[in-house]
């Protein structure tokens, strides 16, 4: 008995105490990184400088007035917000078929799916730009990066939805057909209000996704429809250069998807323990 | 009305869910089936500048295989893939385990782990390229509290510059596996947590024979998270060191890259990017099959 309390006594210290190491650990480079954004350029170089500093908003403020921030983060937004949009209205359907008329091959229709996230886009970056540059005209513009962006995160949010929906018995959906409810009215009134929370954490995750991408963004945009991920790269210097100004636009860039993640860790959570749990 | 009843014609059976899923499977098939045979088709041929059809039959693989450049992406590919299955599990699986002994503000902690993830790949790199970084990174900083023969310098050395990639990525993915496996161990029944105390079995053990064999659903979700962020390492190697020091970095997606772009290379590139293909196909779809394939013949 003495040993049970003892160990358990032990254990209530040890293991919170290791768990806020192991958090500090992981949360030190964003620290870091807020921390340089408020340095000159001279100090984010120098160690000697890494906490005590005179902080100064000079990165923040030359990067809105030389860099148009903005102009690239209504990119991001609307770019984002509209993939995550389609995606949704496309891979509803889908989910919804998969889940209530599953045939034979549904389960190799979702793996094919989610195979193509393994597919290395380089293979397929030259082909788009010399379509898209060449014969469709559209290299550049909101609407490609909308495409592409819907495009590439359909796997994982049918994926994710497919689990969500599966979770719904199947009686409820075959009763509202026996009332002549049509598909339509099926998804809209049935499914995605008993599914809300799985589809929110969807369109969460997705705009996540969206936000961040900078292989395609980077490469099938140059000027009217840049996202943030093309203000980073436009911004990388040599080594050792405006390390400040690289630090403030790296901030910016992920700041607002940082703090939304704070205010729906919830779904953010539900939605990245989709199929997990069992 | 139709719906599970069992008719003569399959074409036929659930026609709206078929329709449903049309846009999505076409999308897919012309944005990717059509790229995939165009890099293919031109991957034989001698393609500069521009795609050309003119055959050289299989030069460019030739080539390929005799570049050092291409060996170098390839054995780096292997390391950084190996090790960082080994090391996401292993270290998702710890943290889930730790979180799991019912810690208090669990949520903030889960949260701060799973920060990182927000970060895109760019962000990632460079704060990693500037962590690492010898004159003010984290070297540096042990250094100036006393300990003066500390060297850390992974994006400096030609050996074990990968390896720095490798710290990136898993401080970026790690929070995402530790969560899926939390998931898994949260539902996985309490009894048998008060079976295996009664008989004594100690923690560690419970979690090795026990737990983990029950997570098996849990593990293959994250096998899949783990292997799309293996392949996507270019976006971290081009934010991070640019494939350098010298060639010490390069990534098979690197070298599709550059000879498209840089060196004005396209047979190369597709050869190139033909062979990552042939590599997916042959390694992951097989596995993916047999694991999600397989069950429902059950």
């Amino acid at each position: 008995m003495a040993a049970v309390t003892e160990r358990s006594r032990l254990s209530d210290f040890m293991w919170p105490a290791l768990a806020w190491i192991v958090a500090l650990v992981f949360f030190f480079p964003i620290f870091w990184l807020v921390f340089t954004s408020f340095k000159t350029d001279a100090d984010a170089v120098k160690p000697e400088h890494l906490f005590f500093f005179t902080p100064t908003l000079e990165n923040y403020t030359n990067m809105t007035e030389n860099y148009d921030y903005w102009r690239f983060a209504t990119n991001s937004v609307i770019t984002s917000t509209f993939a995550t949009l389609f995606a949704l209205a496309v891979g509803v359907p889908c989910a919804y078929a998969m889940a209530f008329n599953p045939s034979k091959h549904t389960k190799d229709i979702l793996m094919w799916m989610l195979s193509t996230k393994m597919l290395p886009a380089a293979a397929v970056l030259y082909p788009m730009t010399f379509l898209t540059k060449n014969f469709l005209g559209i290299f550049d513009t909101h609407f490609l990066v909308i495409l592409v962006l819907c495009l590439i995160n359909l796997p994982i949010a049918i994926w994710m939805l497919f689990t969500y929906f599966k979770e719904i018995p199947k009686e409820i959906i075959e009763a509202s057909k026996m009332d002549g409810v049509t598909t339509w009215g099926e998804i809209k009134d049935i499914l995605i209000p008993l599914a809300w929370g799985g589809v929110a954490s969807t369109a969460l995750l997705t705009f996540i996704f969206c936000w961040n991408e900078a292989y395609w963004t980077v490469r099938l945009t140059t000027v009217d429809a840049a996202t943030l991920s093309k203000l980073i790269e436009g911004n990388r210097a040599p080594e050792g250069l405006f390390f400040g100004r690289l630090a403030a636009v790296s901030t910016a860039a992920v700041g607002p998807i940082v703090v939304l993640g704070w205010f729906c860790q919830k779904q953010l959570v539900q939605g990245l323990t989709f199929g997990a749990v069992k | 009305m139709a719906t599970g009843a069992t008719k003569p014609f399959g074409l036929f059976r659930n026609m709206t869910a078929k329709i449903a899923a049309i846009p999505m499977i076409l999308t897919a098939l012309v944005v990717f089936a059509g790229g995939t045979i165009w890099t293919v088709v031109h991957s034989f041929t001698g393609s500069k500048l521009l795609p050309k059809l003119n055959w050289v039959g299989l030069d460019q693989y030739e080539r390929l295989w005799n570049s050092n450049r291409w060996i170098v992406s390839i054995e780096n590919l292997l390391i950084f893939g190996v090790f960082s299955l080994i090391f996401s599990l292993v270290i998702g699986f710890t943290l889930a385990a730790l979180l799991d002994q019912k810690i208090r503000f669990e949520n903030t902690f889960r949260t701060i782990i799973l920060y990182p993830f927000a970060m895109s790949f760019i962000v990632t790199g460079l704060v990693w390229q500037w962590l690492l970084n010898p004159e003010f990174g984290i070297q540096s900083i042990v250094r100036d509290l006393g300990w003066t023969g500390f060297d850390f310098d992974p994006l400096y050395n030609q050996d074990i510059v990968i390896y720095g990639v490798l710290i990136a990525a898993l401080w970026q993915g790690t929070g995402l596996i530790m969560v899926l496996m939390l998931a898994g161990m949260r539902g996985i029944d309490q009894d048998i947590w008060k079976a295996s105390r009664v008989d004594g079995i100690p923690a560690w053990k419970t979690y090795l024979f026990i737990i983990i064999p029950m997570m098996r659903p849990v593990f293959i979700t994250t096998l899949v998270i783990i292997a799309s962020g293996i392949v996507k390492v270019f976006d971290l190697v081009v934010a991070q060191t640019s494939g350098g020091p010298g060639i010490a970095s390069e990534v098979p997606a690197k070298y599709v890259y550059d000879s498209m772009f840089l060196r004005q290379n396209l047979g190369q590139g597709f050869a190139a990017s033909t062979m990552m293909l042939l590599a997916v196909v042959i390694i992951i779809i097989p596995w993916a099959y047999l694991e999600f394939g397989g069950k429902k013949r059950d």
